[in-house]
């Protein structure tokens, strides 16, 4: 291939048919063809077509509403009060928790199991739906892998606040040559967490940031001076050729395959910091699916509830439509019966096991001092996710977000009753306890919030929301003539 | 019925909490650094710094790490350019001595290193409390360090209190003095030299020396001592040999924990309770209330509050009928016409107790048929019968021939510390001119309806010496202060003819002197002056008579430098026997036990007494065995009778008896008599002497309407009626333990056995260690395997392991305030369960500290190699590479790990000045600070010293060189630590033993292996002796 192809001219943003026949929409087209009709894309009615995507998604990169800043300036306030709080609390000890003995772990570890949960979803949508080939994810993966990458990153947060020396932990933690020989424990799966999670960020950021090239590009060729200079060093020197485009896909996919079992074992090795303890009600092999099952369907639930204000600050109705809302939905029903699943047979093998520590948990969970938590998961998380058997209110997307928003609860209390519930009273009667979060907890809470929510923002204000080049493989051509007059009188009247 | 009670109570606990924890605050620090504690924090900040802080803490954030650290003092380190000959640096000097805490004079040996004491032990030879020693007297040595102790002396000036100098303060004393015609001393209980001292500075300040009152808060000293000179002539103690009792009747009494000499008895106790040489005495208790002794009782009788001189009357009735039963004609016929003149009393007697007359016919034979002996009294009883009812259990011991078998009266009895009515006497007194105070405090101890602070207003110059400041200090013009018990000489004569040496482990180490230097000075100063240079050349003279006594082939300067070196002399003093006098007509005086809606008892606290060891910190933190309640004053009431009356835990309530009223919380405590309410002694002082005890609690004494004894004299502090009302108001107990009833059906943490199986089975027939796992072998190549057993046969909940433990391993008291939110820092807890019938349960105390398991939960866990396993067994800590995760106190099973919250500061907790002095602290243990865990060591320097020791002899370490803190203290012998993988020791020996398991072990003999965390620790089961009521040993489910 010569040079002058290479530099062909950027079809990308010049051409709206420009890449319509690049390699990828062929072979995606051909496994659309082979698998039968790709529901998701091809009943969408849409009404916008690849000409407006550029245009309409870079808006709130141009020129971001008030909303955006309020919201901006909101999360920066709650992150400005959670740092204050950490700091607080280094200064003068965990002492300003909560915590005690026998509770040793509380809403720091809720908090980390929760945003690790959360940054579930993103590579699942991204990897294991694009491997699957469900188009509908075109829409929302780009929110959901930035999700991901935020999650993650203040999930990583919280085992540094949690830890006494966070001073020395910083490094410790990592198996650094040292002079005295020390190694870490590799036994240890606080040890594994460090590496799965660090795992994981790194390939979570690979591949959302392998995503954003093109579009990158995009904006480059939009912007002038000094952002044109930065939006090109980061965009690599894209240029949308076929041979980048293959190398990206190649890429790509491999990464997919890559971060396709990361999904799986992150969560899975979360859930041994509590398996792998002889602790009653935690000590289950049920742990590891059980766990990634809560946290695909905390991940789905807070991108859905994620998207649903963003499309709205955003303007992005038209491209994230609601049928892939309505996807995304069906994919929570499917793991919140999964999850419903794993409540039940845990309860039932810690009647099984015979084993009155065991039981006594279970009992406890659902009828001790506790009991409030208990019953606020199984609702959120088993009982009104029942609501999307109905099609109208999988449809309904107010109702819909509130439902989200309530499994999201319901996900945060599971971890809580998992952890507090355990601990406040196990084998020993002599040294059971109680625990009530104290307001340091819960301000640094708040604030890892805010800490989230002030990168989805960053993120949202400079970079685009929805994978352009991504949207347009499922969007229809652009319409010619008749095609378009039709679809426009259509819209006339409807 | 009972659990859904204790439902409530905690649900009621959790969720309406009183007004003191409503503020966010509680769970915040008061010791962030450079934060003024005293400023006061507004309600519903949401956090408590205020805009200034919050704007410095928030830029502080890039220096975090670096802000955290800690300013310690400033200290030098300078060499000695002279070595004395006695200080080398780093190794400890022991300085053998006497326990002052209370009259029982028990020897300690006060370790010290580079010049300054850090801890106390038992004095091994000493042949009263061999080795033991309880919370009371470990806790001494934070009473020498307390920062509150007097700086210098004072003036009271109106309201006014203000420093002076020393010579300024004798100035004003010596004036008073000099014109004084009659002076007096008010002091505490001695059984030494210092009375005697006291009276011949009286005589020659032309005084009498019936001008010295003495004063002992334990009023059992004289109602025994006045019982034993109604019935032989002598105002003296018995001395009680337990060990040598199979069989032992209480009636009322606290003997293991505040009695007369609680260790001595203790020690004696659990040498007759040794199940594996075939000694298991059996011990019988009638109580009212719940008390530690009546614990480790096998047979426990509930009877009404103030019915206990009846019982011991019921019990000599039953003697007296038994034809076995012993004593002179003469005798007997008295004892007839004591019964025939109570018979009124008596016959309705067994309903009222609500024991049946078989029980104690039974109770008799027995008696009488094996060594035995009856124990009568404690602080719960103290009321006008109290005398009485040592009149009568000496009755029960003549008829069951005790005399000369268990007690002895003319052999090696014991000294009363106290010269009984004499605070009547000092009430009658025509006016004294100058009264010195010293080591006393009758203003808290005496009840306030005595109105002794009127009787001290009409003293012209009150003069107090004391070594920690008093309640009594109010009334006071001068206050001195006086050297602490490990500063001063002295000498005391617990049991007759047997001398207990006291010599100072330490210069003073406040500004501070001894009372009778100060009263030989004022001798001096107004030109009476004594013979002696000090009070040790006193002593010195005075110990010729001892020399004389024992005649030891030695000069008297050897002799007196041995004994001090040694601690302890004598020689068995022996008196013709008298014949027990009839005393009948004394029974006139025999009330009718108080009747009322609730009877309440005011026991002496068995940690801080009267309130002589409130100001004490660990004392306060180890908190009472039974309710786990540290730092407050709790009502315990029959869960029956709070169930019925609608109270609850922690609801607070307001107590009214004849003298006043108080609102305390109520806490339902199983065991006691459903009539029977209960405020324990101790807390309760309104005067700011110390932040420590200052507002804790209340002092029931407040209750009491003025009465005494008309035997001893002594006032009435217990047993009288009461009214209580709810207040609708809450107050949380700061309990360090929920009250759990029967377990729930765990039985693989306390283990009981049936006496006949415990016979039937030696040893086990598979060991415990030979448990079926994946696990590697154990480490074969070391030479130990250190193990602990632990008897919870013998165990009863005294606390003085966990002072023990806290003043070895420099473990921090965390304060009232961390402990409501579960912060204590114990490296031992105690562990305390009930089984069966709520009225008269089964109690069991379970000491727990870390179980060094083989294979240990929290070793896996630990990220950093923080926890690991040492070669030799030990579950390792290393708080250097702790980044505080706390993974490993989730994991452990035990839950015996502790975590730092805070930098638990130098001299302060809170808001409270703590002496938690660098110089009070153990060299040989590192001091944690805030983020690291923490948890019992099995005491590792001491292992390690034992080492050195022998390493250096070219030996192996012997068996029972190594004493952990907790097992050289523990009065009842409970603890055995040693080698495990030597098969001789004694160690190793329990571990095989029948009654031997493994805590969370399950039931190896149904090869069921539990949690296979394989301990170190291994508890021997508790032996329960009545058939029917043990539950099937080991049975899982």
């Amino acid at each position: 291939m010569d040079r002058k192809e290479e530099q062909a001219p950027r079809l990308v943003t010049e051409g709206p048919d420009g890449r319509g026949e690049s390699l990828t929409t062929k072979e995606m087209r051909t496994v659309t063809e082979k698998g039968g009709k790709d529901l998701m894309s091809d009943e969408i009615v849409w009404q916008r077509s690849i000409s407006d995507v550029n245009d309409s998604i870079l808006l709130g990169i141009d020129k971001p509403s008030k909303t955006y800043y309020i919201a901006l300036a909101f999360s920066v306030l709650c992150m400005a009060i959670g740092i204050a709080a950490w700091v607080y609390m280094i200064n003068v000890g965990m002492g300003v928790s909560g915590l005690n003995s026998p509770v040793y772990w509380g809403v720091f570890i809720t908090n980390f199991v929760f945003w690790v949960g959360i940054g579930h979803a993103g590579t699942l949508i991204s990897a294991i739906l694009f491997l699957f080939r469900a188009k509908w994810r075109n829409s929302i993966n780009r929110s959901a892998e930035a999700m991901t990458v935020f999650a993650v990153m203040t999930a990583g947060l919280f085992p540094l606040i949690h830890v006494g020396r966070v001073w020395l932990a910083a490094y410790w933690m990592l198996p650094l040559p040292n002079t005295n020989n020390l190694w870490v424990n590799f036994r240890s799966p606080l040890i594994w967490d460090v590496f799965a999670i660090s795992t994981y960020l790194t390939v979570s950021l690979l591949f959302w940031y392998m995503g954003l090239v093109p579009d990158l590009a995009s904006i480059r060729d939009r912007v002038k001076g000094i952002r044109r200079l930065i939006y090109g060093m980061m965009s690599f020197g894209w240029t949308g050729t076929v041979r980048q485009w293959h190398h990206y896909e190649v890429g790509y996919a491999l990464l997919a395959a890559l971060a396709t079992p990361l999904v799986l074992s992150v969560h899975s090795i979360v859930s041994w910091d509590f398996a792998m303890s002889a602790q009653p009600g935690w000590h289950s092999t049920i742990f590891p699916p059980y766990f990634v099952a809560g946290a695909i369907l905390s991940g789905c639930a807070m991108v859905y509830t994620l998207v649903v204000p963003f499309r709205k600050m955003f303007q992005l109705e038209q491209f994230i439509r609601k049928e892939h809302l309505e996807a995304l939905i069906k994919l929570t029903l499917l793991t919140s019966t999964i999850v419903s699943y794993a409540y039940s047979i845990e309860f039932f093998i810690a009647w099984y096991s015979g084993n009155e520590y065991e039981w006594a948990i279970f009992v406890k969970r659902a009828s001790g001092p506790y009991a409030f938590y208990f019953w606020t998961m199984v609702f959120c998380n088993c009982v009104f996710p029942l609501a999307f058997w109905s099609k109208r209110i999988r449809n309904n997307i107010a109702v819909a977000f509130v439902v989200t928003v309530l499994i999201n609860v319901g996900m945060w209390f599971e971890r809580y009753n998992i952890i507090i519930s355990s601990l406040v009273e196990d084998f020993v009667p002599g040294s059971w306890g109680h625990y009530e979060p104290s307001l340091v907890e819960i301000t640094i809470t708040v604030g890892s919030f805010g800490w989230f929510f002030t990168w989805m923002l960053i993120f949202a204000r400079f970079f685009p929301l929805v994978s352009m080049s991504e949207l347009k493989l499922i969007m229809p051509k652009p319409l010619s003539g008749d095609k378009l007059k039709s679809l426009k009188e259509g819209e006339a009247h409807g | 019925m009972t659990e859904r009670l204790e439902t409530n109570v905690n649900q009621v606990s959790q969720s309406s909490r009183s007004p003191h924890y409503m503020a966010a605050e509680e769970v915040l620090p008061e010791i962030a650094e450079g934060k003024d504690s005293s400023s006061g924090k507004k309600e519903g900040e949401i956090l408590p710094v205020d805009r200034r802080d919050f704007m410095r803490l928030f830029s502080l954030s890039a220096v975090a790490g670096a802000a955290s650290c800690v300013r310690r003092p400033a200290e030098k380190a300078i060499a000695y350019v002279k070595q004395p000959i006695d200080q080398v640096p780093g190794v400890a000097t022991h300085y053998a001595s006497t326990c002052g805490s209370c009259p029982a004079g028990c020897g300690i040996s006060v370790k010290t290193r580079e010049g300054r004491p850090v801890k106390l032990e038992g004095n091994s030879e000493h042949p009263l409390n061999q080795g033991g020693l309880c919370a009371l007297g470990q806790a001494e040595i934070q009473g020498l360090y307390h920062p509150e102790r007097l700086q210098s002396p004072q003036f009271r000036d109106g309201d006014k209190w203000g420093d002076v100098t020393w010579d300024e303060a004798l100035a004003k004393v010596i004036a008073g003095v000099k014109n004084a015609k009659k002076v007096g001393i008010f002091t505490g209980g001695a059984t030494g030299h210092r009375h005697e001292f006291f009276e011949e500075v009286l005589k020659r300040l032309g005084s009498s020396e019936k001008e010295l009152y003495t004063w002992e808060a334990n009023s059992l000293y004289s109602s025994v001592s006045e019982a034993y000179r109604l019935s032989f002539g002598h105002a003296d103690l018995p001395r009680m040999e337990l060990s040598e009792a199979a069989f032992i009747v209480g009636v009322g009494t606290d003997f293991q924990v505040s009695g007369l000499s609680p260790v001595s008895h203790s020690k004696g106790f659990s040498q007759g309770r040794s199940v594996r040489r075939g000694r298991r005495n059996k011990f019988v208790q009638f109580e009212s209330n719940l008390t530690l002794t009546g614990s480790t009782a096998d047979e426990r009788h509930v009877i009404p509050a103030g019915n206990e001189s009846v019982v011991a009357l019921l019990l000599v009735k039953a003697l007296y009928e038994n034809p076995a039963s012993k004593g002179t004609q003469k005798f007997r016929s008295d004892v007839a016409a004591t019964l025939q003149a109570q018979e009124a009393v008596l016959l309705n007697a067994y309903e009222t107790i609500g024991v049946g007359r078989d029980v104690f016919d039974g109770i008799a034979q027995e008696l009488i048929e094996k060594p035995s002996i009856v124990m009568a009294g404690s602080g719960a009883n103290f009321d006008q019968n109290a005398t009485l009812l040592q009149l009568a259990a000496i009755m029960a011991n003549t008829l069951s021939g005790a005399f000369g078998k268990t007690i002895f009266f003319d052999e090696g009895w014991a000294k009363s510390p106290v010269r009984n009515g004499d605070l009547v006497r000092f009430e009658e007194a025509g006016k004294l001119d100058v009264l010195f105070v010293i080591d006393s405090d009758p203003l808290f101890s005496v009840p306030q309806s005595w109105k002794l602070g009127d009787l001290f207003s009409k003293i012209p110059l009150i003069v107090s010496i004391q070594s920690f400041p008093v309640e009594t200090d109010r009334v006071a013009h001068v206050v001195l202060p006086g050297n602490h018990n490990l500063e001063s000489w002295g000498d005391e004569q617990s049991i007759a003819g047997f001398w207990s040496m006291r010599q100072p482990a330490v210069r003073p180490t406040k500004n501070s002197r001894q009372a009778e230097d100060i009263l030989l000075w004022v001798l001096a100063s107004v030109e009476k002056n004594l013979p002696y240079q000090d009070y040790r050349a006193y002593l010195k003279k005075k110990w010729h008579a001892i020399y004389e006594l024992i005649r030891p082939s030695i000069a008297y300067e050897t002799f007196f430098k041995a004994v001090i070196r040694r601690g302890f002399t004598g020689k068995m003093s022996i008196r013709a026997a008298n014949d027990v006098k009839d005393v009948q007509q004394h029974f006139r005086t025999l009330k009718a036990p108080s009747v009322g809606k609730f009877v309440l008892a005011a026991p002496l606290d068995h940690r801080l007494v009267e309130g002589r060891g409130a100001h004490l910190p660990i004392l306060q933190e180890i908190g009472d065995a039974l309710t786990s309640i540290a730092w407050d004053t709790w009502l315990a009431v029959n869960p029956h009778t709070a169930k019925k009356f609608g109270w609850q835990r922690n609801q607070l309530v307001s107590v009214t008896g004849p003298g006043g009223s108080v609102e305390l919380a109520v806490y339902p405590l199983p065991g006691l008599h459903p009539d029977t309410v209960v405020i324990p002694r101790g807390n309760g002082h309104e005067d700011k002497r110390s932040t420590i005890s200052y507002l804790n609690g209340v002092n029931p004494l407040t209750l009491v309407e003025k009465a005494s004894d008309p035997l001893s004299g002594q006032p009435v502090t217990s047993v009288f009626p009461v009214e209580i009302k709810a207040t609708g108001k809450w107050f949380r107990l700061a309990a360090m333990q929920k009250l759990v009833h029967d377990m729930e059906g765990r039985a693989d943490i306390i283990k009981t056995m049936p006496m006949k199986e415990v016979l039937k089975k030696a040893t086990h027939k598979r060991g415990l260690d030979d448990v079926p796992d994946l696990f590697p072998k154990l480490d074969e190549e070391s030479k130990h395997r250190w193990g602990m057993s632990i008897d919870l046969d013998r165990c009863n909940g005294c606390g003085a392991c966990m002072a023990a433990c806290g003043i070895e391993n420099n473990v921090p008291q965390a304060g009232r305030e961390q402990i409501l939110l579960g912060r204590e820092m114990h490296w031992i807890r105690l562990d305390r369960y009930f089984r069966g019938d709520l009225n008269n349960p089964q109690v069991s105390v379970q000491p727990v500290m870390c179980q060094h398991c083989n294979h240990a939960p929290c070793e896996g866990v630990c990220p950093v190699y923080a926890t690991t396993h040492d070669p030799e067994g030990l579950n390792a800590m290393t708080y250097n590479r702790c980044v505080g995760t706390r993974y490993c106190a989730n994991a452990c099973p035990y839950k015996v790990r502790r975590f730092n919250w805070w930098t638990h500061r130098w001299g302060e907790m809170g808001e409270r000045l703590q002496d938690r002095n660098p110089r009070a602290t153990n060299p040989d243990v590192t001091v944690r600070t805030k983020g690291v865990m923490e948890k019992c060591s099995f005491c590792l320097q001491r292992i390690t010293d034992a080492k050195h020791n022998a390493k250096g002899q070219n030996r192996e370490v012997r068996d029972g060189e190594v004493q952990t803190a907790c097992q050289q203290t523990c009065p009842m012998n409970a603890i055995v630590f040693g080698n495990l993988k030597d098969p001789t020791s004694r160690v190793a020996q329990l571990r095989d033993d029948g009654r031997a398991y493994l805590m969370l072990g399950g039931a190896p003999e149904h090869d069921h292996f539990g949690l296979k965390t394989l301990p170190n620790v291994s508890y021997l089961a508790e032996v329960t002796l009545e058939e029917g009521t043990q539950e099937e040993h080991g049975h899982h489910g």
